[in-house]
């Protein structure tokens, strides 16, 4: 019943945009309970379909033509619908704590119609059936995360950051696009015979047309994609906008962080799996992404001190454990789809919390500078506490959430290894996983321990922006141990519903399948735990009220390793100051020159030699019209001569 | 559905012109009144056409000079009907757009009925002569449009159009000649008719290699400067600093599909019987056209003249598509041609109301508007953006069609053109919007505000326009898909057989 009404899941938000575009400036808190209640309808849409097709395992799937051998569709399978209730529900509670964060902001409206239309196109990525329609909303949210982040456009960081985010993403779209054309012509060339009401870019039909496509150009294809994702998701070398990011509401942040935006990425290669498990090259080249982003952003997220700079490494950091899980999927199939969405939706509850909760201490405190803050838990008792629960959790405590899920990426690490593909993403995760407990308790001790270090005024926040914290918290904390096997089961199984046989495409891709778990030594099996709890502990005896040892002992201001790490690895010189700004903008000057000197310089020349009118096109400035009704009334003549000449038979 | 409807739908805006000429109080409800029934007229006949077949519809023809074979014949099919509803729709928004003009209204509004006069005459005929005779009116209305309203270099660059054009169109009409004069129809006389000349190209006993291809290079030439293509392109960006708003509109959304709409209607159907080098001709003119005018667009400082290059870049699409010689590239570069037309009226009227309302269009002088013109801002941001390619836009359909379409046959241009040119197209949009609409609003412009709502009017239909084919493109894109398979069946039966 609920399926017959699945389009209504990205329907409502849009019509939210619309009636808040229209309507928000005359309604109180800028019309934004359109676009909370159609989130929330959304979520009670998704949450109906679930109940439906989860039982007997099954999946929606509706679709109409769209135009040329194009189709738009609706296709709600496991991997779809984790991400559906996640989004409605992750979302739901942002809305709702933005109606208290964004009140009093003229451009209220504004903002409730704009992340109405993020929510809808994040939801209409999900659940597309074909990979353009997925690639049309791919560019929406993109759209909607240029119109959020510059949304106080006023100030020139914000409108910088939106265009840059916009920028960056798109050079991973033009990769996106270029994949989907070959991928098209690939199967163009395939000469398919598709059965009634199938399309070519369709899912369905591109998982049963794999192994019929040329393995390089799989491989191709799947880099291309993957070029896509590394855009969107954060990964390097193209994550440098995501820090920036923050420029906007931090509900926006929260927003793009954890629920939409940066997942679109991972779950794009997720949905691919199987075309990047025939193409093991690409596969390998994820993986190695993936666990170099998860280490090298947490290196930058140690030295920050503004709270949510911080909190955008580790989403940058994070993101590259989800994509490294699924690049261990050439070691393990399709379980790292279930490994890697399951990080995926842990994550997006507890950062949520995390920017939620840091945008209430910089509410209270008036700054985003974690030097002058301390202390802040005496005033700020729920948003300390909660923010705790989501710290926890990112750090891989054991028993909470994020211990699970990031457990069982390290393990997939480790079978990787194992497994002959490479040992390097393991030390890469293993790492990281220390520096992120570290600096996530760098964080929280900096800011909610220790005596305050300016004068900062101390209140916590309302009831409705509380309410989203303490559910997120619950989710954050408990969510991970009940549900883990069920959701590896699950969404593990995805492809099994279009029967795609991995057998299979592994023999295309030139390996095996490996059943069974390796034998992990008892060391490895609570190395996790040793990281998470010494990380930790290490960040409490440098920061916390038990601080036994001063960060200055370790660094210093000269120290060239922390100057690289504050600059960023200079990527902001190299990417903007250097590409954009001498190499991109400098061949656009020079094509000016080109045009204005060689090219319509020869034909002013042409027109000077030729007519002779060179001279006069310079020198008539008076504007005498009788030049011009010459100019007219010969070319008439010529028409006139010329087929006076035809008439009298005269051939030319 | 009304005998004649085509003539009908020429000759209202003539007449109206006539009248809009002689009283310039009322010359502005004479120009909507004389646009709005082609309007109406050009959309009853897109409900009547028949979407399932190629041939002409809504033909009619009488002798004219019979003497000479010179018949009045006009008809459509795909590849005309979509542009003539442009043509109609565009010409009642530039009307609307333009009510406040106070220079000389009798004029400027009979030229803008006349330039209508001109454009749906060549997306008609289908008579070789009435057609240049169309092609050469559309001069007039712009020659002057530029010269009298036009900026402080108005008479270089009305010259500068003038003469550019006028002699790519000589020398067209020196190829329409020779293939008036190598045909004799089977009772011995002699005709323009469009249709017959050009089957008549296929034949090699009545044209030599050498004269076809001759032939075929003085067409295209004249279609590569309309559109224009890199090089003969240098005249637009003059044209268009200097021309009005209304003019620079027509110029880009109408005039240059005249260019492209005689690929499609005279270049396409000859390009099996002509040298294949051709094809590699076109295919690397609109690859270079993309590319280099996104980057010749990201160096302006003057945001018309980036516009103007935009242009260049985007027209480049419409040749890629139609050397890409399959039928969703066709199509795709069809509908390019359509989408263009749309998505640059709102450039081109985002960067005139700038320009009347901050009286600058150097970009690095604006700062801040947003502030003060908050519903232009949306507007203007929306225009950017399909004009960027965003998706659910009509840009996006377009071009994503092009691409896909012209990969099989053209692998390496479509790879430059994507990554020689998306991320830049977006770069300039998103700097030339960053500067000239975000930041803090500059002192001198504290006093701005929104402009006139006939100006709003317009720029909003339009973007609804943009939004409604970038979602329902199969509205169009259908009958272009039918137009477009004749076109490259011939070359589907020649790769086949290996000859290419």
């Amino acid at each position: 019943m609920y399926q017959d009404y699945a389009y209504l899941i990205v329907g409502l938000p849009i019509l939210a945009f619309v009636l808040t575009i229209f309507l928000g400036w005359h309604l109180p808190k800028g019309g934004g309970f359109f676009t909370v209640l159609a989130t929330f309808a959304g979520f009670i849409l998704s949450f109906g379909i679930f109940r439906e097709i989860y039982p007997n395992n099954e999946i929606v799937h509706q679709s109409m033509h769209w135009f040329a051998s194009f189709n738009a569709g609706i296709l709600i399978d496991p991997l779809a619908i984790v991400m559906l209730l996640m989004v409605t529900f992750v979302c739901t509670l942002i809305h709702t704590y933005a109606l208290g964060y964004m009140e009093g902001d003229p451009g209220m409206a504004r903002y409730f119609a704009e992340a109405g239309l993020f929510t809808a196109a994040m939801l209409g990525l999900v659940f597309s059936d074909n990979l353009l329609q997925l690639f049309i909303f791919w560019e929406l949210v993109g759209l909607c995360s240029y119109l959020l982040i510059g949304f106080w456009y006023r100030k020139p960081s914000a409108a910088s950051a939106a265009k840059k985010a916009f920028l960056v993403t798109r050079v991973g779209d033009v990769m996106f696009l270029a994949g989907i054309i070959l991928l098209y012509t690939n199967m163009m060339r395939l000469n398919l015979v598709l059965p009634e009401g199938a399309y070519l870019l369709q899912f369905q039909t591109i998982y049963d047309s794999l192994a019929l496509i040329p393995p390089d150009q799989l491989t191709w294809i799947a880099l291309l994609l993957f070029g896509g994702a590394v855009g969107k998701s954060g990964q390097f070398p193209l994550h440098v906008w995501l820090p920036d990011a923050m420029e906007g509401p931090t509900t926006v942040s929260a927003m793009i962080h954890a629920a939409t935006m940066v997942t679109a990425g991972v779950y794009l290669v997720a949905r691919m799996f199987p075309l990047f498990y025939a193409a093991p090259d690409a596969l390998m080249v994820v993986a190695y992404i993936g666990a170099f982003t998860a280490l090298f952003a947490a290196t930058m997220g140690l030295v920050m001190f503004d709270i949510k700079r911080v909190l955008a490494y580790s989403t940058v950091s994070q993101l590259g454990y989800m994509m490294a899980a699924l690049g261990f999927g050439a070691a393990v199939g399709a379980t790292a789809v279930g490994v890697s969405m399951f990080h995926l939706i842990g994550h997006s509850f507890f950062k949520a919390l995390l920017f939620l909760c840091a945008d209430s201490v910089i509410h209270a405190v008036a700054t985003n500078d974690m030097r002058e803050m301390g202390g802040v838990l005496r005033s700020m008792k729920w948003t300390g506490l909660t923010m705790l629960a989501g710290s926890l959790t990112l750090a891989g405590f054991p028993l909470t959430t994020g211990f699970f899920s990031k457990d069982e990426i390290i393990i997939l690490a480790f079978e990787n290894g194992a497994f002959g593909l490479g040992w390097i993403p393991y030390v890469f995760v293993i790492l990281a996983a220390l520096l992120t407990a570290i600096y996530t308790f760098r964080l929280w001790f900096l800011t909610f321990d220790g005596e305050p270090r300016s004068d900062y005024h101390k209140h916590e926040s309302p009831w409705i922006m509380l309410g989203p914290l303490v559910v997120l918290a619950l989710f954050a904390l408990f969510m991970g141990m009940p549900t883990q096997g069920q959701f590896y089961d699950y969404v593990g199984n995805n492809f099994d519903h279009f029967g795609v046989d991995f057998e299979e495409l592994a023999h295309i891709g030139g390996h095996h399948v490996e059943h069974g778990h390796v034998h992990e030594p008892f060391i490895f099996k609570i190395l996790p735990i040793i990281v998470g709890v010494g990380g930790i502990i290490i960040a409490a005896l440098f920061y916390s009220r038990w601080k036994r040892f001063d960060p200055s002992m370790v660094t210093s201001e000269r120290d060239p390793l922390r100057h690289i790490l504050l600059k960023r690895y200079y990527q902001n010189e190299i990417y903007t100051l250097w590409f954009a700004e001498k190499v991109v903008y400098g061949i656009a000057l020079v094509s000016n020159m080109i045009d204005l000197k060689i090219i319509d310089g020869a034909v002013n020349k042409i027109s000077a030699v030729s007519v002779g009118f060179g001279g006069t096109l310079r020198k008539v400035q008076t504007g005498v019209i009788q030049n011009y009704i010459t100019a007219i009334v010969l070319g008439v003549a010529a028409l006139l001569i010329l087929i006076q000449l035809a008439t009298m038979g005269v051939a030319i | 559905m009304i005998d004649n409807a085509i003539s009908l739908m020429i000759a209202i805006p003539l007449i109206a012109a006539i009248f809009a000429f002689m009283n310039g109080k009322f010359a502005k409800y004479a120009a909507l009144i004389g646009s709005l029934i082609p309007l109406a007229i050009s959309l009853q006949m897109f409900r009547e056409f028949d979407r399932t077949t190629n041939v002409m519809q809504f033909v009619e023809s009488y002798d004219w000079v019979p003497a000479i074979g010179v018949k009045y014949t006009v008809g459509v099919d795909g590849i005309g009907l979509p542009l003539i509803l442009l043509s109609t729709i565009v010409t009642v928004l530039v009307v609307l757009y333009s009510w406040g003009e106070k220079k000389r209204p009798n004029q400027f509004f009979a030229l803008l009925l006349l330039n209508e006069v001109g454009v749906l005459g060549v997306f008609a005929a289908l008579d070789f002569f009435l057609f240049y005779i169309f092609w050469e009116v559309v001069l007039i209305p712009m020659f002057f449009l530029v010269g009298i309203w036009g900026g402080p270099r108005k008479d270089y660059a009305a010259i500068k159009f003038f003469i550019y054009t006028h002699v790519a169109s000589l020398i067209m009409l020196l190829s329409i000649f020779a293939l008036y004069f190598s045909y004799r129809t089977p009772e011995g006389l002699r005709t323009f008719d469009m249709l017959t000349l050009l089957a008549a190209t296929g034949d090699s006993t009545i044209f030599s290699p050498m004269a076809l291809n001759l032939i075929f290079f003085g067409l295209l030439f004249g279609f590569l400067v309309k559109m224009p293509a890199v090089p003969f392109h240098t005249w637009l960006p003059d044209a268009h600093v200097e021309a009005p708003t209304a003019g620079s509109v027509l110029l880009a959304a109408l005039l240059l599909k005249m260019g492209g709409y005689g690929l499609f209607r005279i270049i396409m159907p000859m390009l099996p019987n002509v040298s294949p080098n051709y094809i590699t001709l076109m295919a690397v003119v609109g690859v270079v056209s993309i590319v280099y005018g996104a980057f010749l667009a990201l160096s302006q400082k003057d945001l018309k003249k980036m516009v103007a290059y935009s242009s260049v870049s985007h027209m480049g699409f419409v040749l890629l598509g139609a050397g890409a010689l399959s039928v969703l590239s066709v199509q795709g570069a069809m509908f390019q041609q359509f989408s263009h037309g749309l998505i640059t009226c709102v450039l081109f009227m985002s960067a005139g109301t700038i320009q009347h309302t901050a009286g600058t269009r150097i970009i690095s002088e604006l700062g801040g508007l947003a502030d003060r013109m908050p519903q232009f801002a949306v507007l203007m941001m929306a225009g950017f953006m399909a004009s960027l390619g965003l998706p659910g836009m009509s840009g996006f359909v377009a071009e994503v069609s092009v691409l896909a379409g012209s990969y099989e046959n053209l692998p390496i241009y479509v790879l430059i053109t994507v990554f020689g040119s998306i991320a830049v197209t977006a770069g300039y949009h998103l700097w030339a919007m960053q500067k000239v609409m975000f930041g803090p609003i500059l002192k001198k412009y504290l006093d701005l505000k929104d402009p006139h709502s006939y100006e709003i009017l317009s720029m909003s239909i339009l973007v609804l326009l943009i939004i409604y084919f970038g979602v329902q493109p199969a509205t169009i894109t259908d009958i272009m898909g039918v137009a477009a398979e004749p076109l490259v069946k011939p070359f589907i039966t020649l790769a086949q057989t290996g000859v290419i």
